[in-house]
């Protein structure tokens, strides 16, 4: 029987430094394990845990650093300065939308939002049927789900996690006969700071720094931080390990060159970036398909000045969300309001005595985020060498693509109007607000496509997915319906990536099922994929 | 709002790349570490910006003041207690070259964008008023002008409100953990099979 010790709090992590101080490390090392996984996120962390507690050796290797929720500061700026990716100025090609990712021990999950979503089961059915991946029909995934949804404290918000931006969300539903419901969220005992985005220090959030990876650990896993998996290795179609380079966060002076030898590798970098390292690796891609389909779940925020003060950045940041148009028009509505940067990113665009009197005005304001779903037809590639190179994300709203966000845009002020709001702030390029519903259709045809609708609406996304989607048929898909590459044995995804086609519901708690999916096939193939059974 | 009267029209166009590429900095804008916040002072107590020209401060200075008139609404100062220019200046330290080429770019063309229209000045030689008029037409302007004006906005209003001492002014709160007491949980209990 092996002993079981879970850091009570914080994680051993080994990072760039303790690596720079260790004398038996060199400029260039190799390390072995069972299972090699590339990143700590949603997908990572639990592959993690799920093959360690199965017995398997596993080495986690993460890109950023590793930052203890003791070291958050609950300031937004601090923390994008420190475990955003690129500090959060990951941008699409044309640099108008925005692409924040996390990039640390524990990925996204770190500055989540906490809202937890299920695909209905009329989506499930869909990939199960028309698509034939089995392994999605509702009565086989469910349970994993219903697993997850336990593992991560998923709970619907009690009344007191409702702030008042929520309530004037309520109130606009109320009136308008939208249909509304508390918000899930994976948050045990939430202490109601409104801080999400900025790292939730008093562990309350259930980011995988607190569960899968503590857990993992406690089952041997070991997790390198600061460490960015350059290549997949690959021989006669198997992958046998991976390329690493060490940094030092803050210098980015490179502190070591690492190679991983596994008989497992398992791609959890995430929608962006596990294609990324795969295309740099060139793995054969038959379907053609690695890279492309990257839906982001596109959402503008729209924000509302109310006579009276809501004060509406306190309190748990998702309240609500709008649930009438999920299902037949694939619009997502989330009310939320963040930390004054914030503001600035989501689009206020006043100047002079307008500007100081809009930030003035932020205890009367109220947000409302709405989300649409995209067609998936965004594209990640990696363009140079594999060392040189550089990334390019291309994702622009099509005609109709914008159109949906436009009505979402349109669509949530008329709640905010409805439940009394005196000033609605468009989120376009242009500074337009309408000071009444009388006026918001005129604003809004200001608001036009032009060119490949860039500088626009300001568009944000936290969810992409789609890049590596699985699939029946090798012509086009690039993982299996167990995750495992197309003609790469022993290579797996598990990660955002897997998603088979655009979806209208919060990622993470899909991607922690499907990698809770991949990692019990690899348990279940472990006589064909380990040397030891 | 009425863009006819506004100056636009004499605003002479971008190259659409030369935009793209500057517009990349308006995600740059984020990136200013908080730990740079008190910027670097002579013993005469003047701001030296290491990594910004003469110009390129002079031009955000009064990009700053126009902006952010804070003092008018009892707010910290933009231009002495807050070092927004600063804060930019330590930004741009931690940019990459090419990123740092453009930012001096986009500063370039907006100092000198003006003079079409406001009687051959620049921008840091046009009123208050002016000066407004003129980011105002910016930012109803063509698409790339709204880039261009987006992304000066944005790197100096996020750098200006992303000091704690602007928040007070706001109503808002800021962390609340350390004052409210609550409790670290540590790590989550691992579920039981
Ligand atoms: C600000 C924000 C808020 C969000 N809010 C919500 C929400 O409320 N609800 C929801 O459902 N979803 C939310 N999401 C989305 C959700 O977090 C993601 O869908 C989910 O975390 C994706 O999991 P993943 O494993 O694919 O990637 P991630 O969780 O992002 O993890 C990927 C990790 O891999 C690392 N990595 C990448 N490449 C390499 C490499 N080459 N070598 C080593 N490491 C690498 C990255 O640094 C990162 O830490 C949010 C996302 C963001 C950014």
């Amino acid at each position: 029987m092996r002993a079981i010790n879970i850091p009570r709090d914080g994680l051993p992590v080994t990072t760039a430094r303790d690596m720079a101080r260790d004398d038996s490390i060199s400029g260039r090392f190799t390390l072995k394990t069972e299972v090699v996984v590339i990143g700590s996120g949603a997908g990572g962390s639990m592959v993690a845990w799920e093959l360690a507690r199965a017995g398997r050796q596993v080495l986690v290797v993460e890109a950023g650093p590793y930052h203890p929720s003791s070291a958050f500061t609950e300031h937004l700026g601090d923390t994008m300065t420190e475990i955003y990716r690129e500090q959060a100025a990951q941008l699409n090609a044309t640099a108008d939308v925005l692409f924040p990712e996390g990039a640390c021990v524990g990925g996204s999950t770190v500055i989540g939002a906490c809202v937890m979503q299920q695909p209905p089961d009329s989506v499930l059915r869909r990939w199960s049927g028309e698509l034939g991946l089995k392994n999605l029909a509702p009565d086989v995934i469910k349970p994993l789900f219903e697993e997850v949804g336990r593992e991560q404290y998923v709970h619907l918000n009690d009344a007191h996690e409702i702030n008042t931006t929520a309530h004037k969300v309520i109130q606009g539903c109320e009136r308008m006969g939208f249909s509304w419901k508390p918000v899930s969220r994976n948050v045990r005992q939430c202490a109601l700071t409104g801080h999400c985005l900025a790292g939730c220090p008093s562990d309350r959030k259930m980011s995988a720094l607190v569960t899968h990876l503590p857990w993992a650990v406690g089952h041997g896993a070991r997790v390198m931080a600061d460490t960015e998996v350059t290549r997949v290795l690959i021989r006669n179609g198997r992958a046998y390990g991976v390329e690493a380079v060490v940094r030092d966060p803050r210098t980015r002076q490179k502190v070591a060159d690492l190679r991983i030898d596994a008989e497992v590798v398992v791609a959890a970098g995430g929608a962006i970036q596990t294609p990324l390292l795969l295309q740099r690796s060139e793995i054969p891609d038959v379907s053609g398909q690695l890279g492309k389909n990257l839906a982001v779940q596109p959402f503008v925020q729209v924000l509302a000045r109310f006579r009276e003060e809501l004060h509406g950045f306190r309190g748990a940041l998702v309240g609500v969300e709008i649930d009438e148009f999920i299902e037949t028009d694939g619009y997502m509505f989330f009310s939320a309001l963040a930390e004054p940067e914030q503001l600035m990113i989501q689009g206020n665009q006043g100047a002079g005595p307008d500007h100081i009197n809009f930030m003035k005005s932020y205890k009367h304001l109220a947000g409302l985020n709405a989300f649409a779903v995209d067609e998936g037809r965004g594209e990640v590639k990696w363009k140079g060498s594999h060392t040189d190179g550089r990334k390019v994300i291309s994702w622009n709203p099509s005609r109709s693509e914008f159109e949906k966000l436009k009505h979402g845009a349109a669509l949530a002020s008329r709640v905010f109007f409805a439940a009394g709001a005196e000033e609605i702030y468009l989120p376009s390029f242009q500074r337009l607000s309408a000071p009444s519903v009388f006026d918001l259709d005129a604003r809004l045809d200001e608001i036009t496509y032009g060119v490949r609708g860039m500088y626009s609406l300001r568009i944000n996304s936290f969810s992409s997915h789609g890049t590596c989607r699985m699939g029946v048929d090798r012509y086009q898909a690039v993982t299996n319906a167990r995750g495992e590459v197309y003609d790469v044995k022993g290579l797996f995804v598990a990660d955002a990536s897997l998603l088979p086609e655009p979806m209208a519901s919060a990622p993470h708690w899909t991607v922690q099922t499907l990698a809770k999916q991949v990692a019990q096939g690899i348990h279940a193939r472990g006589q064909e994929l380990f040397l030891k059974g | 709002m009425n863009n006819n009267n506004l100056p636009t029209a004499g605003l002479e166009p971008l190259t659409r790349r030369g935009f793209l590429r500057a517009a990349t900095l308006t995600g740059m804008a984020l990136t200013a570490g908080c730990a740079s916040l008190g910027g670097r002072r002579t013993p005469n107590g003047e701001a030296v910006y290491a990594h910004l020209s003469e110009e390129e401060a002079r031009v955000l200075t009064r990009l700053t003041e126009i902006l952010l008139p804070t003092e008018q609404f009892g707010l910290p100062s933009s231009t002495g207690e807050v070092p927004t220019v600063a804060n930019i200046n330590d930004m741009a330290g931690d940019m990459a070259p090419q990123t740092r080429d453009l930012m001096a770019m986009v500063l370039w063309i907006f100092e000198r964008r003006p003079m079409a229209s406001f009687r051959f000045s620049r921008f840091t030689r046009l009123d208050d008023e002016e000066a407004l008029r003129y980011v105002r037409a910016m930012q109803s302007g063509t698409f790339f002008e709204r880039g261009l004006m987006t992304t000066l906005h944005t790197a100096v209003c996020v750098n200006y409100w992303r000091d704690s001492r602007t928040w007070p002014g706001l109503d808002y709160h800021g962390p609340v953990t350390g004052i409210w007491g609550v409790r670290r949980l540590g790590n989550a209990p691992m579920p039981t099979a």
